[in-house]
């Protein structure tokens, strides 16, 4: 039996659409038919777009969200039936900041939630003193949480998820809104997280972050999973093509159209850039240096402002365009 | 508790409130009998001590709607911060995680409560200790069935978020129907009987019965037995509604919207 074992699960919503007296119930499809099994020491990470259905399928997993069909079972209990006994072998973090009893210190907030978690008295303390250290909260454990840094409420948030040593963790786009800094730290925890044996479930959709601490990876649009292996796997079937990427200005829908209709291009996906005013389109194509030069003097001709063209090698986001035609950051 | 100590304020004003409704109602009677309120009051309600009948009825207002608005906005306040889900996801069954969230809210009612009534009988001294001591019983009591409220309260705020708009239909409910400030016999018979399913109604009657007429438990047996049923009938009911509530906003996914 693995920690975590998903069968089937679906997600529908009713929603009610439209004016007053002429609302119109339309079914929307949050979570489709998704499965997967979860092993103890793994890091398994869902990796997709802000709407594809990855912070649905995991309040489904922590019984905030009853499934439509399907179910999901934590060391063996369902999501469906047992739901108390689910949630004492899970861990937890949602949105980071949003979590926390702001008028609490750092310590008082994982008090609150140990007692929560009936947690023994004499074992808390320890513990929380503990998670305290691991976050680097110790020093400001007594600081009402008001008046810590976003940084600093998200790594309480996740000492929190933490508390009930449990061994199966959700984390819900751990590093969203956190500095390189403190996100490459709450990496190093997860890894370490992961040596301790703890299954992991981590939402995402931060391509690096997936490809560098998940050993599988469930790509999930629309709400199904359309991909799902290593990341090393995934990146090896769009080997195949050379990648480019073009920085730009001036891009349209149209020229996208266009490029498209290259024969040695596969698949072709623009995203919004760092840069002010500019996009990043990714070109999947099979010999993409000899299709290169005539893919510049569409661009120019287009009177498309190029600022920068690099080969680069495939990442999960590819993955992503190879499966579904579009870019993660859509 | 914590929450409590680090917004003093809301102490403050909760506990000035029913010495203001007791003015209130002096001040109204004054102008609609004039020199005859006292003499009118006294036939109408069997005592002539108006600060104490006020102030139990005010003061028992108080604890139902300082109960019913702190459930009811500190619930929409923790969902709208995140903090519902993460104690809905704790490992702990409904009744204890919402009678917990309640807890506070009664023990600082409670002693609001204690003090206002408190200072109004000893300032007129119309009962003596044992008769405050049979009173607060009384009280004590009366708190049960608010714990029904909370839970289909945290049900209705889950559900519609908007908890003003209940808080406030039932804070008029309660004023109205209780007899908080007047007999519940001065009202029509179909609203007396509506009275009588809310065990505020018999918290009120009972307190100034004991600290005002002499009565003691014994001689309330009728009405302290229905407090006593509705003191079981109200949790059990109340969350039997959340739970069902409750199920539906899993399928809803209400907990998460905000």
């Amino acid at each position: 039996m693995n920690p975590v074992e998903v069968r089937s699960l679906s997600k529908i919503f009713q929603t009610r659409e439209g004016r007053l007296f002429r609302k119109v119930s339309k079914a929307v499809v949050a979570v489709d038919d998704i499965s997967f099994d979860v092993s103890e020491g793994e890091v398994f990470g869902l990796l997709g777009p802000n709407g594809a259905g990855k912070t649905t399928a995991v309040k489904m997993l922590c019984t905030l969200i009853t499934p439509t069909s399907g179910d999901a079972f934590i060391n063996g209990y369902s999501v469906a039936r047992d739901q108390q006994k689910v949630r004492e072998f899970l861990g937890v973090m949602l949105t980071g900041e949003r979590t926390l009893y702001w008028k609490l210190t750092g310590r008082e907030n994982l008090e609150y939630f140990a007692a929560l978690y009936h947690l023994d008295s004499s074992y808390w303390k320890e513990r929380i003193d503990e998670l305290l250290e691991k976050v680097g909260l110790a020093d400001r454990e007594g600081t009402l949480v008001e008046n810590y840094s976003t940084g600093m409420r998200i790594r309480l948030s996740f000492a929190k998820a933490l508390l009930n040593d449990a061994p199966v963790l959700l984390f819900d786009e751990p590093t969203a809104s956190l500095d390189p800094q403190s996100a490459r730290l709450m990496r190093e925890y997860i890894r370490e997280l992961k040596r301790e044996k703890h299954a992991i479930i981590l939402t995402t959709h931060n391509m690096e972050e997936a490809d560098t601490l998940s050993d599988r990876v469930a790509i999930i649009d629309h709400g199904k999973i359309v991909k799902l292996s290593t990341p090393a796997d995934l990146k090896e079937k769009v080997k195949r093509n050379e990648v480019i990427e073009i920085q730009a200005r001036k891009f349209s829908d149209q020229i996208l159209i266009g490029l498209q209709s290259f024969s040695e291009v596969s698949k072709v996906a623009m995203a919004a850039s760092d840069a002010a005013d500019e996009v990043s389109i990714r070109i999947h194509a099979e010999k993409g240096k000899e299709a290169l030069p005539r893919i510049l003097e569409f661009l120019v001709r287009k009177q498309v402002s190029v600022t920068k063209v690099s080969f680069i090698e495939p990442t999960l986001e590819d993955v992503f365009i190879a499966e579904t035609g579009r870019s993660l950051r859509d | 508790m914590k929450h409590y100590a680090r917004k003093p304020g809301s102490f403050v004003i909760y506990l000035a409130l029913p010495f203001m409704f007791t003015l209130l109602i002096f001040g109204m009677g004054r102008f609609v009998s004039g020199g005859n309120a006292a003499t009118y009051f006294a036939a109408r309600t069997g005592t002539a001590n108006i600060l104490v009948y006020e102030m139990i009825g005010s003061a028992v207002w108080m604890t139902s709607w300082v109960v019913v608005e702190d459930v009811g906005v500190s619930l929409r306040n923790e969902q709208i911060s995140g903090t519902l889900e993460q104690n809905f996801l704790a490992p702990i069954d409904r009744a204890t995680l919402l009678v917990g969230m309640s807890l506070a809210d009664i023990v600082i009612t409670t002693v609001i409560f204690l003090i206002s009534v408190g200072v109004a009988v000893i300032v007129t001294m119309p009962a003596d200790f044992a008769g405050l001591l049979q009173a607060y019983l009384v009280l004590l009591v009366g708190l049960f069935p608010l714990f029904g409220v909370c839970f289909v309260f945290s049900g209705i705020i889950i559900r519609f978020k908007e908890p003003y708009v209940f808080v406030q239909i039932v804070n008029v409910l309660f004023a109205v129907l209780t007899g908080t400030y007047y007999p519940v016999a001065l009202l029509p018979l179909w609203v007396q009987f509506l009275s009588g399913l809310l065990p505020q109604t018999y918290v009120i009657e009972d307190m100034r019965q004991i600290i005002l007429a002499n009565q003691n438990l014994v001689s309330l047996y009728g009405n302290i037995f229905v407090l006593v049923a509705l003191a079981l009938t109200y949790p059990t009911v109340g969350y039997g509604i959340f739970k069902r509530i409750e199920k539906k906003a899993g399928v809803t996914g209400e907990f998460s919207k905000y």
